[in-house]
């Protein structure tokens, strides 16, 4: 039991450490190929947010959600380049995103487990082919050039710095609802629809309904991810919003471990690294970075099946197991003491 | 209290129960004993509105809440302790109870649902004990002690309870209808659905029996007991008395 404010404690210590690091990364920082990696590092985090709501504590599983990232960029890529503003091109985007999710949530969420994997699959074959076909909008297989850079009136993250700025002020903001949301009730919930929809049924929890809203808001936040990556690259095309892409998002939140915030935070963040990792290891040799991200789906491949055969409780699981050790020692020591 | 009236029921085309009525009057226990496949546990998912009759009526406390949804049927006091518990496995005792009042919300239940919380760890003290332990690793017993104070959590005014014994030790089944009793005892209503005839005619008041779908015999528990056909049939020697 005393282990409880003491890994309470230990969590506000690190989100603070991870907060400052955050925040003072863009001053320190003057490797832009890092920054901008980073960037991708916040990006990635506001979508798999989402999605660790919907799989990781639902508990239900979406092959799709490169298409809300999708519906996000080019609507609200689009709209910016026939000069919406930014903050209306946001809305748009995640407007967009939100309500692709809706449509597609209202028939599927009937189906459960394979089944509503492979509706979601559907669903983004459906989309990307979309994507691909409706040339006047999206360019078509060319792609959607020159979306301006995010902004409001004068004020344009135009730099590297301001870039990374915004999509992780973006990013903090979601996690930190994502983590007010999965600590309460609305959490409590999702939890117990992925535990047994029939008894959260008979806990008097409208299982439909919630299902629903989680995964429009999952897909609310692919859309936001995707509205932020669009202004961010200034070029968005097909082969960014492929079934590859949405494997590697539930890739990364079964590596964090289901039904847990920071692993997903934890998985996202090393998978998206991964095929970069010469920004942070000064050292390794320009074969290894060439051999990482050549092998980089086959990478992915490998971790979701090792997750599932060998930790099925992700990095979350291991850091759980790893607190629960350190309590015993401590209990131990202390009666010892005694 | 509760009242069903005439329903007929199945699963997609396969009719299970055949206009069966039933009532439960407040503070009654009644029990529903038969043999597998005669309908009991769907009779108790009609009544918790899980699954949705085809004719007939469900009333509680004179109102129809036949086509209240189950998840709001919980709101009118209507709470299911399901078979095989169903308990949210990898959360702790404390969640699961804290899910059991999820409708109980806003600032004047929440005096109420502490003092629900009091009332489960007084019935159930190994639970207390228990608080952040995943649901999944209590054994058999203290799982389904958690799955009644679960239900309880919801301030029931009918708790349905479907097969409360199942696969428990004589003596943990002996702790949980003693629990039981003091519901009763405390007025809440109860419909039991027990395999163990026996065990269930001990402790309710009144008894139904169903076969294939329909209400064959109803009367008091004693009157149940000393029914020649009950005795052969429900509490024959070969249905085992552990």
């Amino acid at each position: 039991m005393a282990a409880v404010p003491a890994t309470r404690t230990l969590r506000w210590a690190l989100a603070a450490i991870a907060g400052g690091l955050v925040l003072a990364a863009p001053f320190v920082v003057t490797d832009k190929y890092l920054l901008r990696i980073l960037t991708f590092v916040g990006i990635n985090l506001i979508m798999v947010a989402g999605l660790s709501l919907l799989f990781g504590y639902a508990g239900q599983i979406s092959l799709g959600h490169a298409a809300f990232y999708g519906l996000g960029a080019y609507t609200s890529g689009f709209l910016a380049k026939l000069g919406v503003a930014w903050p209306l091109a946001l809305v748009a985007g995640v407007a967009a995103a939100a309500l692709g999710g809706l449509l597609l949530a209202l028939p599927s969420l009937r189906l459960k487990g394979h089944y509503l994997a492979m509706a979601t699959l559907g669903f983004g074959e459906i989309m990307l082919f979309f994507f691909t076909e409706t040339e006047v909008i999206t360019g078509g297989s060319n792609g959607l050039r020159g979306i301006p850079p995010a902004g409001l009136g004068p004020l344009v993250a135009d730099t590297p710095q301001t870039k990374y700025l915004l999509v992780w002020a973006v990013a903090c903001v979601v996690l930190l609802l994502a983590a007010n949301v999965v600590r309460r009730r609305p959490g409590r919930a999702l939890r117990a629809i992925h535990g047994s929809e029939m008894a959260a049924q008979a806990c008097g929890i409208d299982t439909v309904r919630m299902k629903v809203q989680v995964f429009v808001i999952s897909a609310a936040l692919g859309g936001l991810s995707g509205v932020l990556y669009a202004h961010y690259v200034g070029f968005i095309s097909p082969s960014t919003f492929t079934l590859h892409y949405s494997l590697v998002l539930v890739t990364m939140v079964a590596l964090g471990g289901m039904g847990s915030l920071a692993g997903a935070v934890a998985g996202t963040v090393l998978l998206t690294m991964l095929p970069y990792a010469d920004a942070i290891i000064p050292g390794l040799s320009r074969a290894t970075v060439e051999l990482l991200q050549d092998w980089e789906s086959d990478i992915h491949g490998m971790v979701l099946i090792l997750v599932m055969l060998f930790m099925p409780g992700g990095l979350a699981g291991w850091g759980r197991s790893f607190l629960a050790r350190i309590s015993v020692r401590r209990a131990r020591s202390a009666g010892g003491d005694a | 209290m509760l009242e069903i009236d005439a329903v007929f029921a199945g699963y997609g085309r396969v009719p299970v129960l055949h206009g069966v009525s039933l009532r439960a009057a407040p503070g009654e226990m009644v029990t529903l004993v038969g043999a597998n496949g005669a309908g009991k546990s769907t009779l108790l998912k009609v009544a918790a509105g899980v699954l949705a009759p085809q004719s007939g009526r469900v009333l509680l406390a004179g109102e129809d809440v036949t086509r209240v949804p189950s998840h709001r049927r919980v709101g009118t006091g209507i709470v299911l302790v399901p078979e095989g518990r169903m308990l949210f496995a990898g959360m702790s005792v404390a969640e699961n109870l804290t899910l059991g009042a999820y409708l109980r919300t806003g600032a004047a239940a929440r005096r109420a649902v502490e003092s629900d919380r009091e009332r489960v760890f007084d019935l159930f003290p190994v639970l207390a004990d228990r608080l952040e332990q995943p649901a999944g690793t209590l054994s058999g017993g203290e799982q389904q002690m958690l799955a009644i104070g679960r239900a309880l959590m919801a301030d029931p005014k009918v708790l349905l309870l479907d097969e409360p014994s199942l696969g428990l030790a004589p003596k943990v089944i002996g702790e949980i209808f003693s629990v039981l009793d003091r519901l009763r005892g405390s007025g809440l209503t109860m419909v039991l659905v027990e395999q163990d005839a026996r065990l269930a005619l001990k402790h309710a008041d009144r008894g139904y029996v169903m076969r294939t779908g329909e209400v064959v015999l109803e009367g008091s528990s004693a009157e149940l007991l000393a029914n020649d056909d009950v005795r052969l049939i429900y509490l024959g020697a070969w249905h085992g008395t552990e």
